[in-house]
């Protein structure tokens, strides 16, 4: 019997401080609090017999009341902490891996039915990472995904690589064909994952993301070694766990050059794995590597990765043109792309042309990563009356008069070094989070 | 369906665009004041179609963008213009027409020689123009309650474009229609003079607005009220004309030109209108085989066919047009 989850939370909680040292007062309050409702809810749960009664509550455990009864502050507090990320965090771009192959190994063992996580394990772990797929096709255009489970102590392909979103979804979909039994077995599923991964290109990245629940694995040989083949072939493994940290998972981790993580209740999982979707920094693995080879020079990764590739960006017809033969189902249809080196008409993109064999992309999903490229430098803020002397008193961007203090500047003013145009907080956050563009400089 | 809807115009108001636009040569000459005069029509419509409808007009001068109108500073009478009252007219088109025309004007007298002429700032505009409508959806926590969450306006955005694809502006267009997607703004283009924009195109289409390229441009005012005064919601059960074809062409980082085929780095992206050794953008060495295989294919396409040379010489106007044309007469029926 593994022992009880909760009995491992004061642990956990010690360990993942340990690692987010540079998070202020108001997180560590809320991993002070967490174990306290814990109890809470373990108590509910034998009070109340209706799982789905005790689940309500959850949702705003993240979330605490001011005094006065607002969250305003709790908001407050979470977009200042945000800011001051990105004030610390370096401007410079920053090489990231862009092409991605990441193969999921969900745990589809007995202990995944465990419900302590609403409504079970398993359940929130398939609804996630549904949520995960989408985000991580959003975010990564050319990237595939594969998918594998863990059951009865074996590896089995649940889904193949692919890189459309409704092919994986559908591979998730359907909860009867997934329905967990027996042990979990690590060895057997990477073993699996690195297998369909070994006819990839050199300058993809290779990733395996494992959602694992219980406190065992068994596995036919020496785990040790599928490990160290993984760090041969650059495969970097990330594991969330569900129920508690072990030794193994932790040294899968550390080794490839991936994350680890405890979920500590609903949202902490969804948290750690959405981590996992913007593209890694390419300089991690490349630095890893050169720290266990200890001579390579850290910067000088690019001889291992990039490639040129030459793409077409298409003309779409739509659907009121004269409709015409498609060369990929030879069949009538309005609507369509056409190649732009041969003028065929294909019927999805990407593909490579079967006329010319050009690869045709939507150049929109190409333009969806640059931001990661050229990102916004961090707004200063404006800290005194007198630098406001000769600024509009309005935001540049949205024009709003002044807002007022909030978390870091007294004005609520934030200035961009480039252009010297002062905005708002709201604008501030925004520009850096969803525009990527300063409306000051217009790049 | 009833709600109320808030409309961001954005003006191109390059000078010499709108100069060659009302050349008697042309064949179907529009000159700015006609522009404005039908614009200020089809604003006043706007604001007459519903009470809450709110309007905001940005302008992209050369070099700078600036808000010219907005319903709340119209509503707050230490910033608003002063407006001599008439007794003829609606208050409020009054004032909307008084402050633009006054604004536009006031910025075409301190405009500076035509000869040194910076590009239009289309860019700084519509990031403005974004911002705005993130405000008006995120409104300041004091202000919203939840029942005020139901009452958020239908936001889109209107681009009035004179001047050709300024291609070093690919990037932040892209980056603003990714975020008018988060937001769900509808974003129409009214190409009212000047070739096809490949950009704007992508941004309707992407948002699910529509391009419309105008070619018998006295007919502007009918354009403006049959295809862009239904707000989104309303477009699902009418037929408006939306665009023909989408040209996905994208701005190449090495020299800022149009290209239909490009040389895509493989670990950022960037996009190259020729094979080149090292990525400009993130350093990375491309191996001397593909180069070689990729200059190979290269120089065979440029000498055998003449083909796939990049270019901003492709045909793409005037047919859309023409349908469009077609489309607009059969809703008028
Ligand atoms: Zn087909
Ligand atoms: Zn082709
Ligand atoms: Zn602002
Ligand atoms: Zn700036
Ligand atoms: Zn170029
Ligand atoms: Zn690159």
């Amino acid at each position: 019997m593994p022992p009880r989850r909760q009995d491992d939370i004061m642990d956990v909680d010690s360990d993942e401080s340990d690692a987010s040292l540079d998070y202020d007062e108001p997180r560590r309050k809320g991993k002070g609090k967490a174990p306290k409702k814990k109890d809470k809810r373990k108590s509910k749960v034998t009070e109340v017999p209706y799982a789905w009664e005790a689940s309500y509550v959850r949702s705003w455990d993240t979330v605490q009341e001011d005094e006065s009864g607002s969250l305003q502050t709790a908001v407050d507090d979470l977009i200042a902490r945000g800011r001051r990320k990105r004030l610390f965090a370096p401007s410079k771009a920053i090489r990231r891996t862009i092409i991605r192959h990441l193969i999921i190994i969900l745990d589809l063992s007995n202990s995944m039915m465990d419900r302590d996580m609403r409504p079970t394990r398993f359940d929130l772990s398939l609804e996630y990472t549904r949520e995960f797929v989408n985000e991580w096709f959003d975010q990564n255009p050319l990237g595939q995904i594969g998918i594998v489970g863990m059951r009865a102590g074996v590896g089995e392909r649940v889904g193949e690589m692919s890189g459309n979103p409704p092919d994986v979804l559908r591979a998730i979909s359907e909860r009867h064909k997934l329905e967990p039994t027996g042990d979990p077995s690590l060895q057997n599923a990477i073993e699996m994952a690195k297998s369909t991964m070994s006819h990839l290109p050199t300058h993809s990245s290779r990733e395996i993301l494992i959602i694992f629940g219980s406190l065992t694995t068994c596995d036919p040989g020496n785990i040790h070694e599928t490990l160290e083949s993984c760090i041969r072939d650059k495969i970097r493994i990330s594991v969330v766990a569900l129920a508690a940290e072990m030794k193994i998972c932790r040294e899968l981790c550390d080794k490839t050059g991936g994350q680890f993580g405890v979920a500590m209740n609903e949202g902490h999982f969804k948290d750690l794995l959405f981590e996992l979707i913007p593209p890694p920094a390419q300089h991690s693995t490349s630095a890893l590597t050169s720290r266990l080879a200890s001579g390579a020079p850290a910067n000088a990764p690019g001889s291992a990765g990039g490639d040129l590739m030459l793409m077409g960006f298409p003309t779409r017809l739509p659907d009121t043109s004269p409709p015409s033969l498609c060369v990929c189902h030879s069949e009538m249809r309005s609507q369509g792309f056409l190649c732009p080196r041969c003028s065929a008409k294909v019927c999805d993109i990407p593909t490579d042309c079967d006329v010319c064999g050009l690869m045709i992309v939507s150049s929109p999903h190409l333009a969806r990563s640059y931001h990661h490229l050229f990102p916004v430098k961090a707004y200063r803020p404006v800290m005194t009356m007198e630098e406001t002397a000769n600024s509009s008193p309005t935001c540049h961007a949205c024009a709003a008069m002044d807002t007022g203090a909030d978390g870091i500047s007294p004005l609520g003013r934030y200035r961009c070094t480039d252009c010297s145009n002062d905005f708002c907080t709201e604008c501030d956050v925004f520009v850096h989070d969803v525009l990527h563009c300063c409306p000051g400089c217009e790049r | 369906m009833d709600r109320s809807s808030h409309l961001s115009v954005i003006l191109d108001l390059c000078p010499t665009q709108w100069l060659l636009s009302a050349q008697p040569s042309n064949p179907h000459p529009l000159s700015f004041d006609t522009f404005l005069s039908h614009l200020l029509v089809f604003l006043n419509s706007h604001i007459a179609y519903k009470h809450e409808n709110s309007l905001a007009i940005f302008g992209a001068l050369p070099g700078k963008s600036l808000l010219f109108y907005s319903s709340e500073e119209a509503g707050d009478p230490s910033t608003a213009e002063v407006v001599q009252p008439d007794p003829n007219s609606y208050r409020f088109f009054k004032t909307v027409d008084q402050s633009l025309v006054r604004r536009i004007s006031r910025e075409f007298d301190i405009l500076g020689q035509p000869d040194t002429e910076e590009p239009c700032a289309l860019v700084g505009a519509l990031t403005k123009a974004i911002c705005y409508i993130n405000r008006l959806l995120h409104p300041a926590q004091s202000l919203s309650s939840p029942e005020d969450s139901a009452n958020l306006p239908d936001p889109r955005i209107l681009i009035l474009s004179v001047s050709p694809d300024a291609s070093n502006s690919y990037i932040p267009i892209m980056n603003s229609i990714f975020s008018a997607q988060k937001l769900k703004i509808t974003i129409d283009v009214c190409k009212t003079f000047g070739p096809d924009s490949v950009f704007l195109q992508q941004a309707a289409y992407l948002t699910g607005g529509s391009y419309i390229y105008l070619e018998h441009r006295e007919a502007l005012l009918q354009y403006l009220v049959m295809s862009f005064l239904p707000t989104p919601s309303i477009r699902k059960i009418i037929t408006v004309p939306t665009e023909d074809k989408t040209d996905f062409r994208a701005a190449c980082f090495c020299h800022k030109h149009v290209v239909d085929v490009g040389y895509v780095c493989s670990v950022c992206l960037s996009i190259f209108c020729q094979p080149v050794p090292v990525c400009s953008t993130c350093r990375t060495k491309f191996p001397m085989k593909t180069l070689q295989r990729l200059n190979m294919t290269r120089a065979s396409s440029l000498t055998g066919t003449g083909a796939s040379q990049p270019s901003a010489s492709r045909p793409t106007n005037g047919t859309p047009a023409k349908q469009v044309y077609t489309g607009l007469a059969a809703n008028l029926r």
